[in-house]
C-alpha cells in the first residue's frame, strides 16, 4: 500500500469517525482545539504536548486535512515533516486522536525483525569507552537533546531548555515517567547523577566535553536540571547531545575509572532509549529488542539485528539474497548493481565527511618557501579539478566543496564562499603575473628565488586515493607545478603529517554534527603532542575567533563567527577542501516503508520510530 | 643414536623456536610506524587527558624495550621497567594482556574463537587431504593418460585462483541457497541443541568447500609425484609379476612408502592453512581467529596480534614435533640416524 492510498482511506475513515464521534454522547477526555503553528514548532512536538505521544502526530494530520475539506481556512498538510508558520491546525480530542493512531499503524501479526547488515557492530558493550558505532547506540541511550537532519536540535530527555542572559545557567525541563530498561526511574536527579558520574569516573569519548566547562550539575526538583558553567559554553546543546544517560543502578557502585573499563557483562547496555539489548556476540550480531515503555511509544520494529560482516561484498550479496533487510556503508561499486536490482532501494545520504589536500602551512615545516605564497596557493586550487575527482575516484558520488564545514551541517556552513572553478588557465595567468615563469623550459616553472616549483604530494595507499593523486598532478602539471607523488600506508602518512614534513598531503576528516572540531584542526595548540592539527596552520586572528565563537550562546552570534574562521581558511588555504563525501544505504523496499534518512544515518533514532514493515 | 635421545633434542629446539617467537612477536609489532592510540581514536571528543589515560591503562607511556636514559643513572631496576619486560613477565604468568579496542581479556577473546577456528581448518584439510589423496593416487596410476592431465589441469587451476576470490564466486552463485557468511543465524545458542549444530553446519559448508578446494591440488601433486617414483621401483615390479591386483599393489606396497612426504607437506601446510583462514574467515565473516587478526592490524590492536601469533607459532611448532615423533614411528631409518 503507497503512502498516498493509506492517506486517502485514513482521511475517509477520519471522517466517518467524526461524524460517529459527533453522534456518540461519550464527552472526550480532552477537547479539540485549533493550533496557530509558530516558527519552530513541528508535528512531533505538539503530538507530544497535546496527545501525549510524538507517533500520535498523524491524527493531526488527519484531523486538520479533514477539517481543510469543510473549512479551508484550516491548513492541508502534505508534508507531516513540513509545516509553516500561521498555519491553522486542528488537534483532535484524546478519544479521536487514539483512533486516528489505531487506523493509521498497520498491525502486524506476529512480531517485526529488521536485520540489519554491518561492516562494525559495537567495539564493546560498555559504552563509556566505546569509540564507535555511534548510531547504534543511540538507539540503546538517549540524551538531554537529540538531533534530526541539518544539525538542528530537538528534545530529548530534555522536553525543552533554556539559558540564562548571562549564558551560565542552564535550565533543561525532563521528561516526566521516563524509565531505564531495567525498570528504574529516570528523573532530573537521575540524569544529575549521571552527568556527574561521567564527568568523575572519566569517560573515553565525551571527555572532550567536559573539560572545564561546567560548574555544578543539580537537579532542582524532578523535573528540573540547572547546570551552571563558569564561563558561557557556545555549544552546551552539542554537549549534552553526545552525553548519554546512564543508570544509577548499574554503576552506582563504581567509582574509578578503571573499574568502569573493565565491566563489559551485558546489563553494561542498559539506556532509556527506544530500544534494548537482548543479545551480544562480539564480531557476530547485536539483538536489540522494541522498549514497550519508551517515552516516544513503542517502535513497529519489534526485534532488531544487526549482524557483522567482514566485507562490504558479502554484506551487499546478503541484502540481495534477502538474509538481511537494510545496509549501511555501502560502497559505490555496488550502487548500479543494487539499484539494478528488484525490490532495493538505494539512499544517497549526505554526509560530514570531508576530503581535503593539506599545504603544509607550519612556520619550521620541510615545504619549501613558495609553498607560503597565496597566490601559489590560489593557483594551486585553479588547477584542481573536483568533479574529476569525484567522477572517476567516487564514482559519482560525493558533492564539490567549498570550506570544511559541510552542508549537511545546516547554517554552519558558510553558503557565501565562492567556489574556485577548475580553470587552469586562470591558474597560469595569475602566476605569469606574479613573474613565476618556466625560465630553463623543463616544464616547471621556477619561484621568485629561482627554485623549481615542484611539490612532494602525499596520500594513502588505497585505491581510491591513487586516482585522486593522479588527477591533482594531472592538474597542476597543466600550470606548470611539478609533483612528486607519495603514496604510503595511513601510518607513515600520519608520522609525517604530525611531523610536518611534507608539502601537500591529501586526505579525509569525519566531522561531527557541531562545527567545533572542524576549528580545531586548525589552531596552534593542537600541533604539539597529540593534538588534532596535521596542516600547521596558527593565526592568532583565527585563535581569537575561536575563543569568540566558544563563549557565543546565541546560534546567529556564532554562526557569524564561525562562518568568518571558514572564510579565514579559505583565504590562506591550509586547507584546499575538494569534496564533501556522501554514505550510501540501502534497505529491502518490500519490506519496510517510512524511513527517514538523517544527515549521516538511514538508520537513526527518530527514522526507526516511524519505519513500518509491509505486510 | 637413542630414540629418546632424538625426542629430547626435537622438543628442546622446538622450545628454543618458540622462545624467539615470542621475543620476536613482540618487536615484530611495534616496528610499524604510527601510534596504536591514534590508530585508534576515531572520534575527536577524546581529548589529551583521555588518551594519556589510555596510554597508561594499556602500558604504551612507557619506554618499549629498555628506558636508556635511567640506565644512565644506573636506576637498572627503573630502566627495566618497560613495555617489553611487562610482556614477558606477563606471559610467563599465562597472561596475554588486554585488547585495545574489545577491552577484553586475550586469553578470552583466543579461547572463544580457537574452536571456531580449528572447525573450519580441519573440515577444510579433511576434505583436501582425502581428496587430494585418491586424486593423486588415480592420476599416478594412470600416468600420462587423459584422466591424469586433466586433473592436474583442474589441480593448477584451482591452486592459482587467490582463496577470496574464490570465496567470493561461491557467494554469488550460492546466494539465496546458502547463508552468505556468519556462523550462526543470530540468537541460536549451543543451548538450542540440533538446530544450532545444524545451523553451523550451514554456515560451515562453503567457507569449508572454498579452503577443501583451495589446497586439494597441493596435497594432489605431491601424492602423485611420490606415488609415480615409488611405482616405478623394482619391488613394485616384483609385487606385479606375483599377480596381485592393482589394489593391494597400491594399498600394501606403494601407498605405505608415498605417505611419507605426505605426512611432512600436512604437517607443513598447517602454516599455510592459517594464512588461508584468514582469507576465508573474512569473505565469510566467520568469526574465527583470522578475523581477529585481520581487524587488530587494521586497529595496531598488539596484544590481540601478539596472542594470535603465539598460538599460530606454538600450534606449527607443535605439528612438527608431532610430525618428528610420526616419522620416527613410520620410517625406521629416522631412529637409525
Amino acid at each position: 500500500m503507497t503512502r498516498k492510498t493509506l492517506t486517502n482511506l485514513v482521511l475517509a475513515l477520519a471522517m466517518l469517525l467524526t461524524m460517529l464521534g459527533a453522534a456518540s454522547a461519550a464527552p472526550p477526555a480532552q477537547e479539540e482545539m485549533t493550533y496557530t503553528v509558530k516558527l519552530g514548532d513541528n508535528l512531533w512536538t505538539l503530538a507530544e504536548k497535546y496527545l501525549g505521544s510524538g507517533p500520535a502526530y498523524w491524527a493531526i494530520v488527519g484531523a486538520t486535512n479533514t477539517r481543510h475539506g469543510t473549512d479551508p481556512t484550516f491548513a492541508r498538510i502534505e508534508n507531516p515533516d513540513l509545516i509553516h508558520p500561521g498555519w491553522k491546525l486542528l488537534i483532535p480530542s484524546a478519544e479521536e486522536a487514539a483512533r486516528y493512531a489505531a487506523l493509521a499503524k498497520p498491525v502486524p501479526t506476529g512480531l517485526v525483525t529488521m536485520r540489519v547488515g554491518t561492516t562494525y557492530i559495537l567495539d564493546t558493550i560498555n559504552v563509556n569507552v566505546s569509540w564507535t558505532s555511534w548510531s547504534i547506540w543511540r538507539l540503546i541511550y538517549d540524551a538531554l537533546i537529540e538531533t534530526s537532519a541539518l544539525g538542528v536540535y530537538r528534545p530529548g530527555l530534555a522536553e525543552s531548555w533554556s539559558v540564562s542572559d548571562d549564558g551560565l545557567t542552564w535550565t533543561f525541563k525532563i521528561r516526566k515517567g521516563v524509565t531505564f530498561h531495567d525498570g528504574t526511574p529516570c528523573t532530573a536527579e537521575d540524569v544529575a547523577w549521571s552527568l556527574n558520574w561521567m564527568k568523575t569516573v572519566g569517560n573515553d569519548s565525551l571527555s572532550y566535553l567536559w573539560d572545564d566547562e561546567t560548574e555544578e550539575i543539580v537537579a532542582l526538583d524532578d523535573t528540573t536540571l540547572q547546570i551552571k558553567t563558569p564561563f558561557p559554553v557556545g555549544n552546551m546543546e552539542y554537549r549534552m547531545f553526545w552525553a548519554f544517560i546512564v543508570p544509577k543502578s548499574v554503576w552506582g557502585g563504581i567509582d574509578n575509572y578503571d573499574d568502569m573499563a573493565a565491566y563489559t557483562e551485558l546489563d553494561a547496555a542498559t539506556g532509556t532509549g527506544p530500544f534494548k539489548v537482548v543479545d551480544y556476540a562480539p564480531d557476530e550480531y547485536l539483538i536489540l529488542e522494541a522498549n514497550e515503555n519508551y517515552w516516544g511509544g513503542k517502535p513497529a520494529i519489534d526485534r532488531l539485528i544487526f549482524q557483522q560482516y567482514a566485507t562490504e561484498d558479502a554484506m551487499v550479496q546478503a541484502l540481495l539474497a534477502g538474509e538481511i533487510d537494510v545496509i549501511e556503508g555501502v560502497p559505490a561499486t555496488a550502487v548500479q548493481t543494487l539499484q539494478e536490482a528488484e525490490n532495493i532501494h538505494v539512499e544517497i545520504l549526505q554526509g560530514h565527511a570531508v576530503d581535503e589536500l593539506s599545504i603544509n602551512s607550519h612556520e619550521n615545516g620541510t615545504q619549501p618557501p613558495s609553498l607560503n605564497d597565496p597566490i601559489v596557493r590560489l593557483a594551486i586550487e585553479y588547477a584542481i579539478d573536483r568533479q574529476k575527482i569525484i567522477d572517476v575516484a567516487y564514482m559519482g558520488f560525493g558533492t564539490p566543496a567549498t570550506t570544511m564545514i559541510a552542508p549537511s551541517l545546516g547554517d554552519w556552513h558558510n553558503s557565501e564562499i565562492e567556489a574556485i572553478p577548475f580553470d587552469p588557465d586562470e591558474g597560469n595567468r595569475i602566476l605569469d603575473e606574479a613573474g613565476y615563469l618556466d625560465t630553463d623550459g623543463d616544464g616547471i616553472r621556477e619561484w621568485s628565488d629561482g627554485s623549481p616549483m615542484k611539490y612532494r604530494l602525499m596520500g594513502g595507499d588505497t585505491a581510491t586515493d591513487a586516482r585522486v593523486l593522479e588527477i591533482i598532478a594531472d592538474g597542476l602539471a597543466q600550470i606548470g607545478i611539478g609533483t612528486e607523488i607519495n603514496a604510503v600506508d595511513f601510518e607513515t602518512q600520519s608520522a609525517k603529517a604530525y611531523e610536518f614534513d611534507f608539502d601537500l598531503n591529501y586526505w579525509w576528516w569525519g566531522m561531527d554534527i557541531d562545527p567545533d572540531f572542524a576549528m580545531v584542526i586548525f589552531k596552534c595548540e593542537e600541533r604539539e603532542g597529540w593534538g588534532w592539527n596535521p596542516n600547521g596552520y596558527c593565526n592568532p586572528e583565527f585563535e581569537e575567533l575561536y575563543k569568540q565563537q566558544a563563549r557565543a550562546v546565541d546560534h546567529e552570534e556564532r554562526r557569524k563567527i564561525i562562518w568568518k574562521m571558514q572564510e579565514m581558511i579559505y583565504n590562506d588555504r591550509p586547507w584546499i577542501v575538494l569534496l564533501y563525501r556522501v554514505n550510501i544505504a540501502a534497505y529491502r523496499s518490500d519490506r519496510f516503508t517510512g524511513f527517514r534518512p538523517e544527515a549521516k544515518y538511514l538508520l537513526g533514532k527518530w527514522s526507526l520510530m516511524h519505519v513500518e514493515p509491509l505486510v | 643414536m637413542q630414540r629418546s635421545d632424538y625426542l629430547i633434542r626435537k622438543a628442546f629446539w622446538a622450545l628454543i623456536t618458540l622462545v624467539v617467537v615470542i621475543v620476536f612477536n613482540f618487536f615484530l609489532f611495534r616496528i610499524l610506524p604510527g601510534d596504536p592510540v591514534r590508530a585508534l581514536i576515531q572520534s575527536a571528543r577524546m581529548d589529551r587527558e583521555a588518551q594519556e589515560r589510555i596510554r597508561t591503562q594499556f602500558g604504551l607511556d612507557k619506554p618499549i624495550w629498555l628506558d636508556v636514559e635511567r640506565l644512565r643513572q644506573g636506576d637498572i631496576k627503573g630502566a627495566l621497567d618497560t613495555q617489553f619486560t611487562a610482556y614477558v613477565s606477563n606471559l610467563l604468568r599465562g597472561n596475554l594482556g588486554v585488547s585495545f579496542t574489545k577491552k577484553m581479556p586475550v586469553s578470552k577473546l583466543l579461547a572463544e574463537r580457537v574452536w571456531r577456528t580449528v572447525v573450519l581448518l580441519a573440515l577444510g584439510e579433511v576434505i583436501s587431504i582425502v581428496l587430494g589423496i585418491i586424486l593423486g593416487i588415480v592420476a599416478s596410476w594412470r600416468r600420462g593418460s587423459k584422466l591424469d592431465t586433466g586433473i592436474m589441469m583442474w589441480g593448477l587451476f584451482t591452486w592459482s585462483i587467490p582463496t577470496f576470490f574464490f570465496g567470493i564466486i561461491l557467494v554469488i552463485l550460492a546466494r539465496g541457497h546458502l547463508p552468505t557468511g556468519m556462523m550462526v543465524t543470530p540468537g541460536l545458542k549451543p543451548e538450542d541443541g540440533l538446530t544450532y549444530w545444524l545451523d553451523v553446519g550451514k554456515h560451515l559448508i562453503l567457507p569449508t568447500i572454498t579452503l577443501g578446494i583451495g589446497y586439494v591440488s597441493m596435497y594432489m601433486m605431491v601424492m602423485r609425484s611420490s606415488v609415480v617414483e615409488v611405482l616405478s621401483e623394482d619391488y613394485i615390479l616384483t609385487a606385479k609379476a606375483k599377480g596381485l591386483s592393482t589394489f593391494r599393489i597400491l594399498r600394501d606396497h606403494a601407498l605405505k612408502n608415498a605417505m611419507l612426504p605426505m605426512i611432512t607437506n600436512i604437517m607443513l601446510t598447517l602454516g599455510y592453512t592459517v594464512g588461508g583462514a584468514i582469507q576465508v574467515e573474512t569473505v565469510f565473516s566467520w568469526p574465527g581467529i583470522g578475523r581477529l587478526i585481520y581487524d587488530a592490524v587494521g586497529k595496531q590492536d598488539f596484544p590481540v596480534l601478539q596472542g594470535a601469533f603465539l598460538l599460530i607459532a606454538a600450534s606449527v611448532i607443535g605439528a612438527n614435533f608431532l610430525a618428528d615423533l610420526l616419522y620416527s614411528v613410520l620410517d625406521p631409518r629416522v631412529k637409525a640416524e
